[in-house]
């Protein structure tokens, strides 16, 4: 999130598309009933069913699955044509007034695609080159500008151009939602573009788990620079994190690309050393700039004295990728299924159940020689080796199971959507052997050192050298201060000022140096173990602060943990005072500037250089992690620099009413073992004509290892059912409450039906499309089991970060 | 003593099941393994209210003057000012505390059930051990009568993460609902509507509702019934006076009939 | 039984027939047996003194006490009925009223209480303040068992009003079937003109000479009780 949950009370308009939220993260409804009664603020809801969520909701659009493109692409449009976007705001904080080359085109030229695209084997997906997507520039290399916004090659008029193909009609049309309602829902949200109003985007996986799944949450992002609510007080994009603590593992580098802090990972033929990394990667203008001090500061923390300037920081000990998406889930399990991968240490995950296409994912997991999963119940991965119709004789698979404390039996920091970092103590025993994943790794490294340590092989200096002293019994706190980061030496300030002493913790990631004199595990996170005042003059590691202290009275409670970067709550929060630093509004000022004191002011820590004046060079630049300073309307991604309709993958419909290109054209269409019972298959409208999508329910979590085997939750959600609409089940004579047989080209599965009035047919081009909804908690295991939604869904992912569109894809159904 | 209650705000609640679990985990209840609920085609689970189950969320799908409305209802005892389950129980197992809560002490409890016919909204679940012995013990929410006992607030309240469960003085609560309900109005709400203030001597647990009461599966007009007056409070005092007065009867009429009627032997 | 006592000079005789079967008599002790527990097991619900019976364990026992005589108060007549079922059904018919009924109960509080011995109607087998016992005992085992069974089995099948209304029924049957029991216990135990009746049910012998005044039409028949009585009616009358 770029806010935070208690902000949500702050907002005037709340629209929540692509996510549950009264479901999935029941917590966040404190603050919008706070929002909705002490400010009479409006929740929208936009979503093909009409969920728990909806109940909530002052105006509910129902739009069909994957058409999010259309729908914020038709509000854009509105408030394009009728001025409403903040104006004083989108000429100078965002890149609206910036100059692209005359050379761009966009999909209204081209019908469907950006300049740029290369595709060599003519299968109709490719890559693009950006160059035409660059800004025009000066001698110096700055963007130029028109600030009348007039400029045909002006982000704005780009935009206009672009959107212009978004008319009401069309965008009713693809998405099957009444125009009024539409128009009700784009009126409602563009009033939050007025100076003294904001407006928050609550959104999750029904935004991102698509094929242009990183192009729906760009619209959010533009939408809310338009309107003038980024960095501003119930304003904001923000995403309602999928898992408790998804947050922090991103945070602290999980994911295939990063290293961590979101600092990338070298590649190996582009970065071949140090210098060439900082080279290609360090932009010389906003505060990535930095990028080098972070980098060698966790080279340190992890190597130690064995990160030394003579060997480049131990930079030769980093892994580096050929590519990180060879390492993406789908790319993963393709490779686990032509049985190019060995092993699999899995932490809390149960693939069997959540991967896409779990039925070609459970033979993947046939082949591996061996699995260590780490797991509080005894789940279908776990025993995906013993699992209804396997045979344990058939399987060469070596699994290991290591039992693991959960959530409450152990202790250490958990960070929020909000980028909260909370530490929670340990309350309860772990059962029988059970222990902390971070015991267990604790355990499995002491032992790797002492292995390599007797037969090193070829290079095994990064796991001998690895700094690894937190005891035989881990202490997470000597874990949490090197993730803080700490000094290997005094660190003076250009004047000569002592800043930080020999060993201190440090409180601010301002202090990291690039020559070695500084370790920190994780860059945003310096500062939260160190001590801090919770407000009372008691002073604690600032994670573990409860202070109840509300300056300004917008809910940023600083004294509350830490949020990270530097205890920010809300980020780019230079926005919420205008160009001259005044607040755009008494009720909504967050930080200002103060003449007298030349410096920034107010309720949050600001996110700006806290002397730079707003007459300063950058002093209008709210952005200090992009290159020009400017919130980015115009933004190249994979696909192209503005958000542009593609149906998904498995579409109902047989044209794309904007361009006649039908599919994201970055996407990989996987074939294998394409026509077989088990493979990469694809459905087509004449045998699988409804549309179905998959979501979670609040009673259950995730592929259920945390809640089927639970007897109270269990008892409230204890089987696989499947949603549809009463013309659906009067077309196939369903009745309520008996089983069905849903089927897509990879699968089938039999559930309960739900039918209701939560789901409504859709007129999609004049013709009615039906679709159907379903959790994708359930397996064969525990007390709540059910037949597994993924068996359904299909290999293909984003452009851009390859999450498997779960959430759009077509299926048949009929009576059991 | 002020009479305290719970304020259900149905405006705020989306049926997410805590204060159901809540409860199941205070209370000690048992959930799936002694109820074995199937999905019929329904969130609603268990689909009603047992000897283990003390609270649930009722799911209403509903068509009305403002559209369509997918309602939602936190079932359970409604402490009713003029508790007719506290009335008709013979062993005082059911008492009616000082400040209105309705409690239940087991051990006293001798599974006769009527407690759960006499109640108008049908509150009270036997565990029945066995029919034909009668072995039973009767089960409702009792407030989380050993928190508030102590100064706590119902486990269900205290769990609420939409903040839609309020707990306290019973008059404040009331002023909180009708603020509530006229919030809601102004809003657009036009059938909102507090449920409790009044009816069967005033509930103990009172709603804030969007949509009239019948929508959510709640009697419109419950009373409270007229044969627990009738059985308590005028057969079982005249039957005592009868049974007292025959007995009294006969004891003069043998006092007399000892005088009046000699028995002699003949010849 | 029959025969002679020699007292000291005095030789009273009596004459013993048979008035009751076996069968008759068994139903009624086993009809004793099982209702005083049921009205004790019962009366603890409504005796406030007796709560602490009602309570926990012991109130389950004495839910389980209760339901087990209730089987057998149940039984007994039906049990009758499969045996002997025309018998029963010819003892359900003598219970019925007639004229010389009403005639009775005019007379019944001068005659029993203060002991004014004109002359009374003549009496069945059962005079007419045992036929209304019998019509009590059979109205209020109907009501108990109908009212007492729905409410054993009945909850959550029937409708709450119902039970209810089984429960009301159930304590105003108990009510009246009381109050008649301790009218019966007096007059079988107490009353001195009684005397014979108690014995006649324990032994199932009255005598001759009691019959032929109390049960005259059983013992004469119904003419010829009814002539006896007119002739007495006069001699009264015309006495003063």
């Amino acid at each position: 999130m770029t806010n935070h949950w208690v902000d949500l009370k702050n907002a005037d308009v709340i629209m929540i598309d692509g996510s549950n939220a009264a479901e999935n993260h029941p917590a966040s409804m404190t603050w919008i009933n706070k929002a909705k009664e002490e400010r009479n603020a409006k929740v929208i809801v936009v979503d093909p069913r009409f969920t728990r969520t909806a109940s909530q909701a002052d105006l509910y659009v129902s739009i069909r699955s994957g058409t999010d493109i259309p729908f914020f692409g038709g509000m854009m449009k509105y408030i394009m044509d009728k001025g409403l976007y903040h104006k004083e705001y989108v000429v100078h904080y965002t890149n609206a007034a910036n100059l692209i080359v005359p050379e761009f085109k966009g999909p209204a030229d081209l019908d469907g695609l950006f300049s740029g695209f290369v595709d060599e084997d003519g299968d109709g997906f490719g890559v693009y080159d950006r160059k035409t997507w660059n800004y025009q520039t000066d001698a110096q290399g700055n963007p130029l500008r028109d600030e009348t916004l007039q400029n045909p090659r002006c982000v704005l008029q780009i935009m206009k151009r672009h959107y212009a193909r978004y008319t009401l009609e069309r965008v009713s049309s693809i998405t099957g939602s009444p125009q009024d309602k539409l128009e009700a829902a784009y009126k409602l949200y563009a009033s939050t573009g007025a100076r003294e109003k904001t407006g928050t985007i609550l959104y999750a996986m029904g935004q991102t788990q698509h094929t242009v799944g990183s192009q729906n949450v760009r619209c959010m992002a533009m939408i809310q620079l338009l309107l003038g609510n980024m960095g501003r007080p119930g304003g904001g994009v923000n995403a309602l994190r999928g898992e408790s603590n998804v947050q922090g593992s991103t945070d602290q580098g999980v994911l295939a690309h990063l290293v961590t802090g979101y600092i990338s990972i070298p590649s190996a033929a582009a970065h071949p050393n140090l210098s060439a990394y900082i080279e290609k990667e360090t932009p010389k203008t906003s505060y990535w700039s930095n990028k080098p001090k972070f980098l060698v500061s966790m080279l340190k923390a992890w190597w130690g004295d064995h990160a030394a300037k003579e060997n480049d920081f131990a930079y030769d000990y980093l892994p580096k990728v050929e590519s990180p998406a060879n390492h993406y889930w789908i790319k993963l399990f393709e490779d686990m299924y032509a049985g190019k991968i060995q092993g699999l240490w899995l932490l809390g995950q149960n693939p069997a159940v959540s991967g896409p296409n779990s039925k070609l994912e459970r033979e993947a997991l046939k082949k591996l020689k061996w699995m260590v999963v780490q797991e509080i119940f005894d789940t279908e991965t776990c025993s995906f080796w013993r699992a209804p119709g396997v045979s344990p004789a058939d399987i060469k698979t070596e699994v290991f199971i290591l039992p693991a404390a959960d959530a409450m039996e152990k202790e250490g920091s958990i960070s929020t959507s909000g980028r909260l970092i909370q530490w929670r103590p340990k309350v309860a025993e772990a059962p029988g052997e059970a222990l902390p994943d971070h015991q267990i790794l604790n355990l499995v490294a002491l032992k790797l050192k002492e292995l390599y340590a007797s037969d090193p092989g070829p290079f095994a200096d990064p796991i001998l050298h690895l700094n690894w002293d937190y005891g035989k019994e881990m202490e997470v706190e000597k874990v949490a201060r090197e993730v803080n980061g700490y000094a290997l030496a005094e660190i003076k300030d250009d004047k000569g000022t002592v800043l930080v002493n020999k060993g201190d913790t440090l409180k601010t990631f301002a202090v990291l140096q690039a020559d070695g004199t500084t370790a920190c595990g994780n860059w945003i996170y310096a500062g939260y173990f160190a001590l801090a005042d919770d407000g009372t003059g008691k002073m604690l590691p600032a994670t573990k602060r409860r202070g109840q202290k509300d300056p300004g009275g917008l809910g940023t409670y600083p004294f509350w943990a830490f949020a990270w970067p530097a205890n920010r709550r809300i980020i780019y929060n230079r926005c919420s005072a205008d160009p001259n630093g005044k607040p755009w509004s008494e009720d909504k000022k967050l930080i200002w500037w103060d003449e007298a004191q030349k410096k920034w002011v107010g309720y949050d820590v600001p996110d700006f250089v806290p002397t730079k004046a707003p007459t300063d060079p950058g002093g209008k630049d709210p952005f200090i992690m992009r290159v020009d300073g400017k919130g980015g309307l115009f933004a190249p991604l994979n696909e192209g620099p503005l958000p542009e309709h593609y149906e998904p993958a498995e579409t109902p419909v047989a044209k794309n009413p904007f361009s006649s290109r039908m599919h994201n054209p970055v996407i990989k269409i996987w074939t294998t073992d394409k026509g077989k019972a088990i493979g990469d298959n694809w459905g087509k409208i004449d045998k699988f004509p409804i549309v179905a999508t998959t979501y979670r329910v609040v009673e259950h979590w995730q592929a259920g290892g945390m809640s089927r085997w639970l007897d109270w939750l269990t008892e409230c959600q204890p089987q696989m059912f499947v949603e549809m609409s009463k013309e659906l089940a009067g077309e196939k004579k369903i009745q309520n409450g008996e089983q069905v047989k849903v089927t897509s080209a990879r699968g089938e599965i039999t559930a309960v039906a739900i039918v209701t009035a939560r789901f409504k047919p859709f007129k999609v081009d004049g013709k009615t499309v039906h679709q159907i909804g379903m959790p994708w908690h359930f397996g064969w295991g525990g007390l709540a089991t059910g037949d597994t939604a993924n068996d359904l869904t299909p290999h293909v992912g984003d452009g851009n970060t390859t999450i498997p569109e779960y959430k759009a894809f077509l299926v048949d159904i009929r009576k059991a | 003593m002020v009479r305290k209650a719970m304020l259900i705000d149905e405006s705020k609640c989306t049926a997410c099941r805590g204060c159901q679990v809540a409860c199941k985990q205070w209370n000690d209840l048992g959930g799936w393994g002694y109820s074995k609920t199937t999905n019929v085609g329904s969130y609603e689970n268990p689909p009603r209210l047992s000897p283990q189950t003390w609270t649930r969320i009722k799911f209403s799908e509903y068509e009305g003057a403002n559209g369509f409305r997918w309602l939602f209802l936190k079932e359970g005892c409604m402490h009713c000012g003029d508790p007719a389950c506290v009335h008709v129980c013979p062993t005082k197992a059911l008492t009616q505390q000082a400040d209105g809560r309705v409690t239940m002490n087991p051990d006293l409890c001798n599974g006769c059930g009527y407690c759960s016919q006499f109640c108008p909204f049908g509150i009270p679940k036997l565990e029945v051990s066995g029919v034909f012995t009668g072995m039973a013990k009767a089960f409702k929410c009792t407030f989380c009568q050993d928190r508030t006992d102590n100064g706590l607030i119902p486990s269900c309240v205290k769990t609420c993460p939409a903040q839609a469960l309020f707990w306290g003085d019973r008059d404040s609560l009331i002023a909180a609902g009708k603020k509530r309900v006229g919030a809601l109005r102004a809003r657009g709400f036009s059938a909102a509507n507090l449920y409790g203030e009044n009816l069967v001597g005033g509930l103990g647990r009172l709603y804030v509702l969007i949509e009239k009461a019948e929508a959510y599966g709640l009697p419109a007009d419950p009373k409270y019934p007229a044969l627990s007056t009738a059985w308590k409070d005028i057969v079982q005092p005249l039957g005592k006076i009868a049974l007292g007065g025959t007995i009294l009867g006969t004891l003069v009429a043998w006092l007399v009939i000892r005088r009046k009627i000699k028995m002699e032997e003949v010849e | 039984m029959n025969g002679q006592e020699k007292t000291g000079g005095h030789v009273f005789q009596i004459r013993w027939i048979p008035k009751y079967t076996f069968v008759e008599r068994l139903l009624h002790w086993v009809h004793t047996i099982s209702f005083l527990p049921l009205v004790v097991t019962g009366l603890v619900l409504y005796v406030d003194a007796l709560r602490p019976l009602t309570q926990g364990e012991a109130g389950l026992w004495m839910r389980l006490v209760h339901r087990l005589f209730a089987l057998l108060f149940i039984g007994e007549p039906l049990l009758y009925g499969i045996l002997q079922p025309r018998r029963l059904w010819m003892h359900m018919k003598e219970f019925s009223l007639e004229r010389d009924d009403l005639d009775w109960l005019k007379n019944a509080f001068p005659y029993y209480v203060l002991g004014k011995h004109g002359a009374m109607p003549p009496q069945g087998r059962f005079n007419t303040g045992e036929k209304m016992n019998g019509m009590v005992m059979i109205l209020t085992w109907i009501l108990f068992v109908v009212s007492g069974v729905i409410m054993w089995f009945g909850k959550g099948i029937v409708s709450a009003d119902l039970f209810r209304w089984m429960v009301l029924v159930h304590d105003l049957t108990m009510i009246a079937a009381v109050c008649m029991f301790v009218a019966h216990l007096f007059l079988a135990v107490a009353h001195p003109l009684m005397w014979a009746a108690l014995v006649s049910m324990r032994f199932g012998v009255t005598s001759a000479a009691y019959a032929s005044e109390h049960h005259a039409k059983w013992y004469y028949g119904p003419k010829r009780a009814k002539e006896l009585y007119e002739a007495k009616k006069k001699m009264v009358s015309t006495e003063g």
